[in-house]
């Protein structure tokens, strides 16, 4: 019995069509160049021991560093802190803002809206440089406002506590209006029949803010926590400019320290592992919240 | 007879070496040391007609920056002649050793004693010169006569830092503690604490860089000077915006750093012109060493240069040459670290500004003593370790000196990876 090779099928392979590969081909070279390869690069990175020079081995050094590493540790605890304060205070402000901004009550909207907006126009490192001015301890205005009425000063930028309130009180300054503005616009989806219906079921304004408003905003509310947090994690302007992450490591955060370590030490494989917990952890409160707060939308 | 036409043959050589130089030569630097290097251009054009300098100031921090981004990428867009601090330098040597050239490839072995010991310690590694020495901030006390004359303080009687405490008493008492002794960055810098570690021979690190010394005895005796200083209420707390504002207010008797701040307070403060002048740093006990040393750089030369010759003359004439240090130190008052410009008829001027004290000599004399220390590649890792620290003790939290420098000695190395001296 001789086997017969059974005749080739013919060839048809299925057409898949080039053009557009070709066109998008320049941006995937430069997103796998610049985007893709900078971060499996920075991954193995954080497994290399940079202080041991270019012939250091793959290892978990800098990873078990980590876990021990006193300032890490001082780094993140400040990072939740200002979380934990600063970003409720902040939401709640804009939405309050927003609501405020939405009223029909109030002339001159759009001048409003735009002076709320207007501290994210101003450049970072100038407004920083303004609030060291503001709370320099000695010639500061807010000193001087303090003893005006008859308050007592505060080393505001050589304290820990109050370099945290510092630092909290300028980012709550640039970022509410940006918020409120994005929360105003999620107000602005919310169709006014809704209200009309509440109010002829007898729903005071209150109850209407309570159970309306904040459900119905949710979403966009949510969009701002979630940006908000992925923001305090990644902290760096602020306590970068206006108090060093000073006194002492009073308000190092994850985003100072990881540059602390990157380009004062020259650290960079630690400096990834940093990198790379800081996304863990964004990518964790992230999930968490759309888990708590996202349920059905 | 054969000798001299020995010499003559050298130096017709080097003459004709001289001509052929030519091209561009590129300088990073910053601020007042960029103008200080600008300042040696002309001599160095005497010599070497046909080479163009280019110094361009790029500010101290992105001097740093882009030379990191350059060592990086491998030496790509690094200048001809590289500026670095001593105590950031070894970092470099460190993580990137074929960034920059070995300078004894070029000859530069033979100013080997030309500089004090002190400022070769961070630039060589092994057999290999990486840097060379530039300026240095042999530590001093600059006082204010007149303040010092109405509380009935004798700068010349202030030999120990416990003398230096009972002058700030009656200076508390003469001006109601408005009037402080020094100004210490608490909880923005450890440099108080460098100056007087340095002094008594102890450091952050040992000076083969294998071990963290900052638990030994003379940094305790440092760290507790600090504290004494804060107890009896002889100081202030301030940053570096912060000093300058109280002195041209009349608030500091006294202020201690490298003598780099020669410049400041004299530009800062030009009113006050005749009232200053200048004492070596007070001793740890009575006969002890009287000087330390914070800051100064020094000059690199980046592998990746196409004109290393000319760059390489460069740093020479600006470096190496009693006349190009003491160039600077007119300019700038950059403090010459090479170790004849000290004997130069400028340095043995009186300065009016200075109530015609000759401050150079006074400041320069104390090179000699200044023990060797050294930055080692993990400088910033511990002077963040050792801020803390020293706020947290100044604060209260340690009981006494030694055990927190014990805990700072653990931290840092965690941080380094580098074992705790026994």
């Amino acid at each position: 019995m001789t086997t017969v090779p059974p005749p080739a099928p013919p060839r048809r392979r299925p057409r898949v069509p080039l053009a557009p590969y070709l066109f998008i081909l320049p941006y995937l070279l430069i997103f796998a160049t610049f985007w893709a390869w900078p971060i499996v690069s920075s991954f193995l990175m954080s497994f290399k021991d940079s202080r041991l020079g270019a012939a250091a081995g793959y290892g978990l050094s800098n990873w078990q560093r980590l876990l021990t590493d006193e300032f890490f540790r001082t780094a993140l605890k400040n990072t939740v802190i200002i979380l934990v304060i600063q970003v409720p205070l902040m939401l709640s402000l804009a939405t309050t803002l927003a609501v405020a901004l939405n009223s029909r009550l109030l002339r001159a909207r759009g001048l409003f809206r735009f002076a709320f907006f207007a501290p994210l126009v101003v450049g970072t490192v100038a407004y920083s440089a303004v609030f060291r001015l503001l709370f320099n301890g000695e010639f500061g205005i807010v000193n001087r406002a303090l003893t005006g009425v008859g308050l007592p000063e505060v080393d505001w930028l050589n304290q820990p506590v109050p370099a945290m309130a510092v630092i909290i009180l300028a980012m709550t300054w640039r970022w509410t209006g940006y918020n409120a503005i994005i929360l105003l616009a999620g107000l602005q989806g919310i169709p006014e029949d809704v209200y009309e219906a509440a109010a002829i079921d007898g729903a005071t304004p209150w109850q209407q803010f309570w159970k309306m408003t904040l459900p119905l905003l949710r979403p966009t509310l949510l969009f701002c926590l979630v940006l908000s947090v992925i923001g305090t994690l990644q902290l760096f302007t602020e306590p970068a400019l206006i108090t060093n992450s000073g006194p002492g490591n009073a308000t190092m955060t994850l985003g100072t320290y990881l540059y602390q370590q990157g380009f004062r030490s020259f650290n960079f494989g630690y400096a990834s592992a940093i990198a790379y917990a800081v996304a863990a952890l964004a990518a964790i409160f992230s999930f968490a919240q759309l888990r708590l707060f996202g349920r059905d939308s | 007879m054969k000798k001299l036409a020995l010499l003559t043959t050298l130096s017709l050589a080097s003459a004709a070496s001289a001509q052929s130089l030519s091209g561009t030569v590129t300088v990073w630097s910053w601020d007042a040391a960029a103008k200080a290097l600008e300042s040696t251009i002309p001599s160095f054009n005497k010599k070497y007609p046909n080479v163009k300098v280019n110094v361009v100031d790029l500010g101290n921090q992105n001097v740093y920056d882009r030379g990191l981004a350059g060592c990086a990428a491998g030496g790509a867009d690094m200048p001809d002649v590289y500026s670095i601090e001593n105590n950031e330098a070894e970092v470099f040597w460190a993580r990137f050793p074929d960034c920059f050239t070995d300078l004894n490839t070029l000859g530069a072995a033979k100013y080997a004693k030309s500089f004090p010991a002190f400022k070769w310690t961070e630039l060589t590694v092994g057999n290999k010169r990486y840097a060379m020495p530039w300026d240095s901030g042999p530590v001093v006390i600059f006082y204010r006569r007149d303040l010092y004359q109405q509380a009935g303080v004798n700068p010349t009687a202030i030999k120990t830092w416990d003398d230096f405490i009972a002058a700030g008493k009656k200076v508390n008492a003469k001006f109601g503690g408005k009037v402080k002794m020094g100004a210490i960055g608490n909880g923005q810098d450890d440099e108080w604490f460098r100056m007087l570690a340095n002094q008594n021979g102890c450091f952050y690190f040992d000076n083969t860089a294998t071990q963290i010394t900052i638990a030994k005895s003379g940094c305790v005796q440092a760290l507790d000077t600090v504290k004494k200083l804060f107890a009896n209420d002889v100081v202030m707390t301030s940053d570096w915006g912060g000093q300058i504002t109280a002195f041209k207010a009349n608030r500091l008797a006294s202020a201690m750093f490298g003598a780099w701040y020669e410049g400041t307070i004299r530009t800062n403060a030009a009113d006050q012109s005749g009232k200053w002048g200048v004492y070596p740093m007070p001793a740890s006990k009575a006969g002890g060493v009287r000087a330390s040393n914070l800051g100064g750089s020094a000059l690199a030369l980046p592998s990746s240069s196409k004109n290393k010759a000319a760059a390489y003359a460069f740093m020479e004439n600006a470096l190496a040459t009693t006349n190009g240090q003491v160039t600077m130190l007119k300019s700038q008052g950059l403090v010459p670290s090479l170790l004849t410009a000290s004997k130069d008829a400028y340095v043995n001027q009186k300065q009016p500004y200075w109530g015609n004290q000759t401050v150079w000599k006074t400041i320069l004399d104390t090179l000699g003593d200044v023990p060797a220390a050294r930055g080692t590649q993990y400088f910033q890792d511990a002077r963040q370790v050792m801020i803390v620290v020293q706020a947290d003790y100044i604060k209260g939290k340690y009981k006494t000196a030694q055990d927190a420098l014990n805990d700072a000695a653990k931290k840092i190395s965690a941080a380094t990876g580098l074992p705790v001296a026994k």
